[in-house]
């Protein structure tokens, strides 16, 4: 089970960076902010 | 010299002809460069008295080589005509065409992909049963290429005898590359000819892959013709190498590479891909149904298999590929994209969702049946339900419009043209989250199907586990927030948003079919596919499938040509004919309808004509059809 968890977190944190990283960039290349919402 | 020697030269014959007849065109079109080449100085001084005229689209100038663009007439000399609207005589004439054109330009496709696994597969007999299988493509695609040529004679002589104008002035635009694109179709038709009938004679080693460079300049040579005769489309939607009276520049790349030519393209090879695996898939359906032996129905399973995964993988980035050529019509012409996406044509995109989420039910529905046919799957069946529930979510957002036709009673008990919850979802932000939410399933589909009946046994076979199903959770998750937050930001910056939503499909269907394939490698197996064990269910979803695909070919045509309005070639030949205007949904609905029908109709015949063939070919040949037991699982 602790194992479980571990992976879990461990996959959460490579996806959730990931796909971060996908959204900022792929907005940025074209120009636009992808953080506009919260720097408003 | 030996048999196997002549064989070999005389293949490599074959082979340099087939290079010779892709080469015959350029090389008959050159003497037209020379002319130019030769006489600089001439051409100087014809420069010196020739009229110039500025480009359209490239706003560069050029000598004007061309009649400006006829102003027609309603009357017998420009528009002569039957007792009946010629449009939709022009409209049947070209969408079956374009049926048989998409087919015959797809299934080569399918030949040269399947050959190339046979060839390289380890497997003898699995090796064996995909040549078998590619060998059954090519003589499906061979009747209908016949029927091919004849509905092209059948649309040019449609359009010389009702649009005699028209396609005069059309004819003139293009007249540089006509000849090239008659030429490529001999072509085409000689090296079809020479694929099909030297598969016996260069089946093996050195001679194969001959037969297999073969295919590869088939296709070289049928994208090329579909490129042509996509230039012909985007001129008339975004005309380019010509002057605002529409005369030509003497510049065919200009009118050949116009705003919108490279979207068509890559839009129509993706679409006739999908198409063709539609047609293939229930080809196959349909023998499966028929079959009274269970090699045959093992058999027909597998080509249907086979026919809808090449199709689906097709179908997958189709939306994109759409979605680029959307965003080029707005570049090109704002007004154009507002026509097609918000204005006369937007209930037509509606309809065109409501297909599109129909071609993935379908195909969720078929891998889904199509797990029952393997020991081990099981195990996925309770979580099915939630796919489903997921993929209804996104079918329904998906296929919400912006405002609704009605009644004014309607309208007033409504509070307005907007649903006031259900209204929301009708805008792209929701949109583009509800078709990536579909996509995204699919893939977790065949995911699901590929590892059905196998254990992975790599040592961090549960760190993968865990990781594929945190990566498809992030993946919803990150699609639906960008979609909502599509609703907190400003037009300008939502417009982008899609990119991303996009990058999060296509890094599900990339890094999880490899994770997958990595953890699958050497995976232990609970028991064999068993070919032919399947709902006959499953089958008529590939049926459905392929009627959804011809269905939808036909709306887009539709809707892509009438984004021209009142115009033969925007915004420089004007449509004078009494059917110069947009249909009502209704009408063309049931025009697209009929010419699905006539398409099944005709191609069954095709397949019933492919069958007596069969029935004529010799016991030793129909002895050697592979499939014929059910194989071990790893086909897949």
């Amino acid at each position: 089970m602790g194992q479980t968890i571990v992976y879990g977190i461990i996959s959460l944190v490579i996806c959730v960076a990931y796909f971060t990283l996908v959204d900022h960039y792929l907005m940025d290349m074209q120009g636009l902010d992808y953080w506009y919402l919260f720097r408003k | 010299m030996g048999l196997v020697t002549r064989k070999k030269v005389l293949s490599i014959m074959a082979l340099c002809a087939m290079v010779g007849l892709l080469l015959f065109p350029v090389v008959v079109s050159l003497p037209s460069l020379a002319i130019g080449a030769d006489a600089p100085d001439a051409a100087k001084k014809e420069d010196a008295k020739a009229e110039k005229g500025r480009d359209v689209y490239y706003k560069t100038e050029g000598v004007v080589a061309g009649a400006p663009a006829p102003k027609t007439v309603d009357g017998p000399r420009d528009y002569p005509r039957y007792n009946f609207e010629s449009r939709v005589l022009l409209w049947f004439a070209n969408q079956q065409h374009l049926y048989y054109g998409s087919f015959v330009l797809a299934v080569p496709l399918f030949c040269m992909v399947i050959e190339f696994m046979g060839m390289v597969t380890k497997d003898k007999a699995l090796a064996k049963r995909y040549d078998q299988l590619a060998y059954d493509f090519i003589k499906i695609s061979l009747t209908a290429y016949s029927l091919t040529a004849v509905l092209g004679g059948i649309l040019i002589f449609t359009f010389l005898t009702l649009y005699p104008a028209f396609f005069g002035y059309l004819s003139s635009i293009f007249r540089p590359v006509m000849h090239i694109y008659a030429l490529m179709f001999v072509a085409e038709s000689g090296t079809l000819y020479i694929y099909y009938y030297g598969w016996d004679k260069m089946k093996e080693g050195f001679l194969k892959w001959i037969h297999l460079s073969m295919s590869v300049i088939l296709n070289v040579i049928g994208t090329l013709l579909m490129f042509l005769a996509n230039s012909w489309v985007g001129f008339m939607m975004s005309p380019a190498g010509v002057d605002e009276q529409g005369r030509y520049l003497g510049n065919i790349w200009h009118v050949i590479h116009t705003a919108l030519w490279n979207p068509l393209n890559i839009h129509r090879l993706l679409g006739n891909m999908a198409f063709g695996g539609g047609v293939v898939a229930a080809y196959a359906a349909y023998k499966f149904l028929a079959s009274k032996t269970d090699e045959d129905r093992a058999h027909y399973d597998w080509m249907g298999y086979i026919a809808m995964a090449l199709g689906v993988a097709f179908l997958i980035p189709l939306p994109f590929a759409g979605y680029w050529l959307m965003r080029e019509v707005y570049a090109y012409r704002q007004q154009m994209g507002i026509t097609l996406m918000g204005g006369l044509l937007a209930w037509l995109f509606i309809i065109q969702a409501t297909m599109i989420g129909i071609l993935f039910l379908s195909t969720n529905y078929y891998l889904w049946q199509a797990m029952g046919r393997m020991r081990g799957a099981e195990k996925y069946q309770r979580y099915i339900k939630y796919l489903v529930f997921i993929l209804a979510c996104g079918y329904m957002v998906f296929i919400t419009p912006h405002t609704m036709v009605m009644t004014p009673a309607e309208l007033k008990a409504m509070g307005g043209q907007q649903h006031p919850v259900l209204g929301n979802y009708g805008v792209m932000s929701a949109k583009n989250g509800g078709i990536n939410v579909i996509i995204t399933t699919t893939v977790l589909s065949f995911v699901w199907y590929m590892r059905g009946n196998k254990v992975s046994t790599v040592s961090w076979a549960k760190f993968g586990n865990i990781f594929m199903g945190v990566f498809f959770a992030c993946a919803y998750v990150n699609i639906i927030w960008l979609a909502i937050l599509g609703y907190y930001i400003p037009a300008n910056v939502r417009v982008g948003l899609s990119v991303p939503q996009v990058a999060t499909t296509l890094s599900c269907l990339f890094f999880m079919f490899a994770l997958n394939a990595v953890m699958m490698k050497g995976a232990k197996q609970m028991g064999p596919i068993e070919w032919g064990k399947i709902s006959a269910r499953s089958q008529y979803a590939l049926i459905m499938l392929a009627t959804a695909f011809t269905w939808m070919m036909g709306l887009m045509g539709y809707i892509r040509s009438s984004v021209r309005l009142f115009w033969h070639v925007n915004e420089i030949m004007r449509d004078n004919s009494p059917w110069a205007y947009t249909h009502t949904v209704g009408f063309a609905a049931n025009m697209i309808s009929f010419n699905v029908l006539f398409f099944w109709v005709s191609i069954l015949f095709v397949f019933w004509l492919g069958s007596l063939a069969a029935k004529k070919a010799p016991v030793e040949v129909k002895a050697a059809v592979p499939g014929s037991a059910p194989q071990p699982a790893g086909s897949h």
